[in-house]
């Protein structure tokens, strides 16, 4: 765990960097990146420009909030987990500071397959804020800034490139100018945010923290298409006024599985963590909702939230008569509050404190802050590239809730992206994109960016289409070596853990293969396993280990030699082996997708009056979506295969004007 | 096929048979293109068959059994071809206005059916099917932090249990998707010496079975193929249906009665003499009749009165004004099997019924679809068994079974994207963090 000492000296050295910046010279300041915001996008993306070797400034309204957890205290879940050791394989920061802070680990989904596991960890705000900022701080290249943006500087576009203007810096309050030949926006709900709490609305972003306004204005100037997305969060409560006696118990997982491929254990002993509590809302919670709806104007306006619920309003409104589920989760180790998972909410405060008697253990509950709702602008993603480069402003990166995302994984996988694509852009090399074939980061993004979004967009495993090849434990076998060849932003450490583990799990397995015996040896060797009588012939020892119950431990008691030594890769093998006999159409199905990726469409086209034989109503869903990639196209309602034809056909035609029987413009 | 690969780029006869029963479907051209020399730049393999629908149908239906082996999408060599760079932009224009023309016939072609019975059953299991995969999702998405009620998983087991039997009662019970490879089963049925094997001659146009003035000639099937009006049609002459001690004509009966169960249409045929004898229970006798001969719907039947020769003007015209009154009777032919009359008349109305039974082939080759629906249907029914295998052992697996069965369906249907599963969930599941 995290040694107090560490903290203080590095709580010092924040002081320190913020004074010596301020006392700068500002106007001569001059970076490669900038990166506007200090959260979960925001780190991320300032981390990995660095690490990539860019002069980056990370700016934010106040240093002592960069890596707060401004809503639950936890990462992870199921999906979210998926995306977590995505960023870590990235060589990101929030999986490694999860498992030193994480006070309660759980492998949800146990029961369902290694595919969906969803690794979540219960983490201490403080000591995760804490290692944010000591990481930040100790990241070379990696300077901070206590400051708001006001505006965006931009001058005539790179003329190669398509885009209307490019970013040159920043604006700050105090009317200072930063200049960055890459900036990356990563505001959260700041932009032009309010805060609700029952029917009064103050502007801010965060309890306590001024919203950008400027900001959001310049963007409107640039001619970004904005909308307004709302979201909540619960009251804290003191710790002492809750009655744990009757609730529902949950421990953590006995050996807590690390997010961080780099990490073989968790930091906090497994003795030492904390217990969550389940206990369930009454009738009674139904009422005090119906009755204060009038004094609760953050439900009743339509600003879009999402269709799942996330307020204890919505939920008994179209759920009614229900007992719904509320978790109380731990905020620290040392922490007096207790986060009631589930109870987000926006009404009155006496209206707040009225419904937690209604939930048994809260009969006494102290509400240490009162939940509240936020409203927020969000710039509509489909006017970003892959890259999350925005199409109209050359240089200028969005990551995070300003994309209409919610929840902090999705952020940190956002900002990843941006982060390493502002420090190429910086280099002017070639961009680093993933596909939906190869992450959730990719299914994230090219949702975002191709059909953008109604509602806050949370990642969810049903939405990867490629679920049994994309999961949590190959995350690093997908990602890091391709990052570490096509970006530089992987440190050497991480690219060779991921080489060994990918040279013994080949090894490993390719051992298995050969290891064969006759099937009538292995009935009589592991009985228990069902292996069909009817079956002759030999099989080899991974055919084996894809029977329910085999495990690589039964193996190695047959073939002692050959496979005690990987014993400590057995989780890794056995879900290879597991998935194996489904991977191939997969990966046919993956490559269709994956040639249909390759064709990029303009960002440019005119749809409306492209000559071409098209619908109109496959014009204008065109037009509404301007689809990056034929793929993205072929995914959008009303688009035919014969529109697919005609637009291969036009792309083909503009194309040859440049380069005479090239192949298509390719990414 | 059981040689290995033929020569590249050239024609070889070749006899082209079931993989999987080893029947003999057809002896026809076959050219095996080896990538990158061939129209994708992928291996292809070009079969040249006899046209006939029921030929191509067996092919197709042979072919989709092989794993791997699936129709393409509309468009989709064209495509893959494009993509390996293998055509130029003359060829790709011209193609595109093709697939255009293609997918539109479909277009069409699909609304036609989907506005019938069958696409109404499709329709009802894409709903089901959609269902079950929007449960199961969320089961795993939601279910440990949310409360997903118990029994979810139990639900889409039924789900599942139930499309398996329609799905298989479907593919293995209604034979709709077989007649035009098999040909549409009519089968002659009526009482004894009523001129059955007349009327099969006269159809054929030849002395396919004997026939004497004897009652109880025919003892057995005589079978014969036709085309009758470009419809592959199985035609039987039964065994007149009567009691009878003798043990061969017994038998004969019994085969008779089977092969009315298996009837696609049932040609009824009466002696028009003994109707005038019982003119006044007329009726009764022809439903009677009818329920003997196993018919159970009007529209798969042709009642024939054979022998109007053998009828006055007046007596003929008086039995016409009884029967017109019938409207639950079946199409009702009044012929000569001896004089000839009448009997083109019965030709256009069983060519008018045949159509109705195979659907019209010059509306976008029927056999093609069916063999399409029916290849995806199996794919349906394997991903189900898929779901079935997994369910208990890996739900991301069994998930998977449940989404290439709907994508398998949806190629039907018509898609269902990510995110109709998830409005059902939202709809049904409350879910919130």
């Amino acid at each position: 765990m995290l040694p107090r000492r560490f903290c203080h000296c590095h709580r010092a050295r924040l002081q320190f960097l913020s004074t010596r910046l301020i006392g700068q010279n500002v106007s001569g300041d001059q970076y490669d990146v900038i990166v506007v915001g200090g959260g979960h996008a925001g780190t991320e993306a300032a981390a990995a420009a660095a690490r990539g070797g860019a002069q980056t400034l990370l700016v934010t309204q106040k240093l002592s909030t960069i890596g707060t957890l401004s809503c639950n205290p936890s990462f992870g879940g199921i999906g979210k987990g998926h995306l977590v050791r995505e960023v870590d394989a990235l060589d990101g920061l929030c999986g490694r500071l999860c498992d030193q802070t994480g006070i309660h680990f759980k492998v949800l989904n146990r029961s369902k397959g290694p595919a969906v596991w969803g690794l979540r960890a219960q983490v201490d705000r403080l000591l995760y804020r804490s290692a944010m900022q000591r990481e930040v701080c100790a990241t070379a290249l990696l300077n901070v800034r206590e400051a708001s943006v006001e505006d965006l500087m931009v001058e005539d576009p790179d003329a190669s490139r398509p885009g209307l203007a490019r970013v040159t810096g920043v604006r700050l309050g105090d009317g200072a100018i930063v200049l960055g030949r890459a900036v990356i926006l990563t505001t959260g709900t700041f932009l032009s945010g309010s805060l609700k709490f029952g029917t009064s609305s103050v502007p801010g972003g965060r309890l306590g923290e001024a919203p950008s306004v400027g900001l959001s204005l310049s963007l409107s100037e640039l001619g970004f298409t904005k909308g307004r997305l709302k979201t909540g969060t619960p009251p804290r409560i003191r710790k002492e006024s809750v009655n744990f006696d009757k609730l529902e118990v949950h421990h953590g997982d006995e050996r807590p599985v690390p997010f961080s491929f780099m990490n073989a254990e968790v930091a906090i002993e497994p003795s030492q963590q904390l217990l969550c509590h389940l206990t369930y809302t009454t009738p009674g919670v139904e009422d005090v909702v119906r009755d204060t709806l009038a004094a609760n104007d953050h439900v009743q306006q339509d600003t879009k939230g999402p269709r799942y619920c996330p307020s204890i309003e919505s939920k008994v409104l179209r759920f009614p008569g229900r007992a719904h589920q509320v978790w109380l989760e731990p905020e620290g180790l040392n922490s007096e509050l207790i986060y009631p998972q589930g109870l987000s909410m926006t009404m009155p405060v006496e209206a707040q404190v009225a419904l937690l008697r209604h939930i048994p253990g809260l009969e006494a509950a102290d509400i240490a802050a009162a939940g509240y709702g936020v409203q927020y602008d969000y710039l509509d993603p489909r006017q970003l590239h892959p890259t999350l480069e925005t199409r109209k402003v050359q240089g200028l990166f969005m990551a995070g809730q300003i994309n209409g995302t919610t929840g902090y994984e999705e952020a940190a996988a956002q900002g990843i992206v941006a982060g390493i694509n502002a420090f190429l852009h910086t280099r002017s090399l070639p961009p680093f994109t993933i596909s939906r074939t190869e992450g959730y980061i990719g299914v994230l993004i090219d949702d975002l960016t191709s059909l953008g979004v109604t509602e806050p967009y949370r990642m969810f495993t049903s939405r990867a289409e490629f679920r049994t090849i994309l999961r949590p434990d190959n995350a690093d076998q997908r990602l890091t070596e391709r990052a570490y060849h096509q970006t530089g932003c992987i440190s050497g450490a991480r690219v060779v853990t991921a080489r060994h583990i990918a040279s013994r799990l080949s090894e490993g397995i390719s051992l298995l293969k050969s290891l064969c015996l006759s099937s009538y040896r292995w009935k009589q060797l592991l009985p228990e396993v069902g292996i069909s009588q009817e079956r002759s012939g030999h099989m080899s020892a991974f055919d084996v280990l894809q029977y329910r119950g085999v495990t690589l431990d039964a193996l190695a008691a047959v073939f002692p030699q050959d496979l005690v030594p990987f014993l400590d890769l057995s989780d890794r093998i056995q879900v290879e082996a597991l998935y194996e006999p489904h991977a191939e159409q997969q990966k046919l199905d993956m490559e269709q997708v994956r040639r249909d990726e390759q064709l990029v469409l303009p960002t440019d086209l005119d749809y409306l009056h492209l000559p071409a034989s098209l619908s109109i109503e496959a014009r204008e869903v065109l037009h509404r979506h301007r689809p990056p990639t034929i793929a993205a196209a072929s995914r959008l309602p009303g688009v035919t295969p014969a529109a697919i034809m005609h637009l291969l056909y036009f792309l083909r035609a503009s194309g040859q004007q440049k380069e005479a029987g090239g192949p298509l413009v390719e990414r | 096929m059981k040689q290995g690969l033929p020569p590249p780029r050239t024609a070889v006869l070749h006899s082209i048979s079931d993989p999987n029963s080893g029947e003999l479907l057809d002896r026809g051209l076959l050219l095996w293109f080896p990538g990158p020399q061939s129209f994708t730049g992928e291996d292809c393999a070009e079969f040249h068959v006899h046209g006939g629908p029921a030929v191509i149908s067996a092919i197709l239906q042979a072919l989709g059994s092989l794993p791997g082996l699936r129709p393409a999408e509309a468009g989709e060599f064209t495509r893959r071809a494009f993509q390996a760079g293998k055509l130029d932009l003359t060829e790709v224009e011209g193609l595109g206005d093709l697939i255009h023309a293609e997918t539109e016939a479909q277009r069409r072609q699909a609304l036609r059916q989907m506005a019938g019975d069958l696409g109404h059953l499709y329709q009802t299991w894409s709903h089901t099917l959609t269902r079950a995969l929007a449960h199961l999702e969320a089961f795993i998405d939601f279910s440990e932090e949310e409360n997903i009620e118990d029994g979810v998983l139990n639900q889409v087991d039924n789900f599942v249990r139930q499309l398996q039997m329609e799905i298989h009662s479907h593919l293995h019970d209604n034979r709709r998707g077989e007649r035009l490879r098999s040909g549409v089963h009519v089968v002659i049925a009526g009482e004894a010496n009523a001129g059955k094997s007349s009327l099969l001659n006269a159809i054929c146009q030849r002395p396919a079975a004997i026939v004497s003035p004897i009652a109880g000639t025919t003892r057995d099937v005589v079978e014969t193929a036709l085309d009758i009006g470009g419809f592959p049609v199985l035609l039987s002459d039964t065994a007149g249906l009567r009691d009878t001690h003798d043990i061969i004509e017994k038998e004969g009966v019994r085969r008779t009665r089977e092969r009315l169960e298996q009837a696609d249409l049932t040609v009824a045929l009466l002696d028009v003499v003994g109707l005038l004898e019982a003119s006044n229970k007329l009726t009764h006798l022809l439903f009677s009749f009818l329920e003997d001969l196993n018919v159970r719907q009007k529209q798969q039947c042709i009642l024939v009165l054979n022998k109007i020769d053998l009828l006055h003007k007046k007596e003929l015209n008086d039995l016409h004004c009884a029967l017109k009154k019938e409207e639950d009777l079946p199409t009702v032919c009044w012929l000569s099997c001896k004089t000839g009359s009448g009997i083109e008349e019965f030709l256009r109305v069983l060519r008018a019924e045949l159509e109705i039974l195979c659907g019209n082939p010059l509306l976008g080759m029927p056999s093609l679809t069916q063999a399409r629906h029916r290849s995806h249907l199996h794919k349906c029914l394997e991903a189900l068994g898929l779901y079935e295998y997994y369910k208990r052992a890996d739900m991301a697996l069994a998930a998977e079974g449940l989404r290439s069965a709907l994508a398998s369906l949806g190629r039907i249907t018509g898609k269902v994207g990510a995110e109709e599963i998830l409005n059902l969930i939202f709809r049904d599941f409350c879910i919130g963090k």
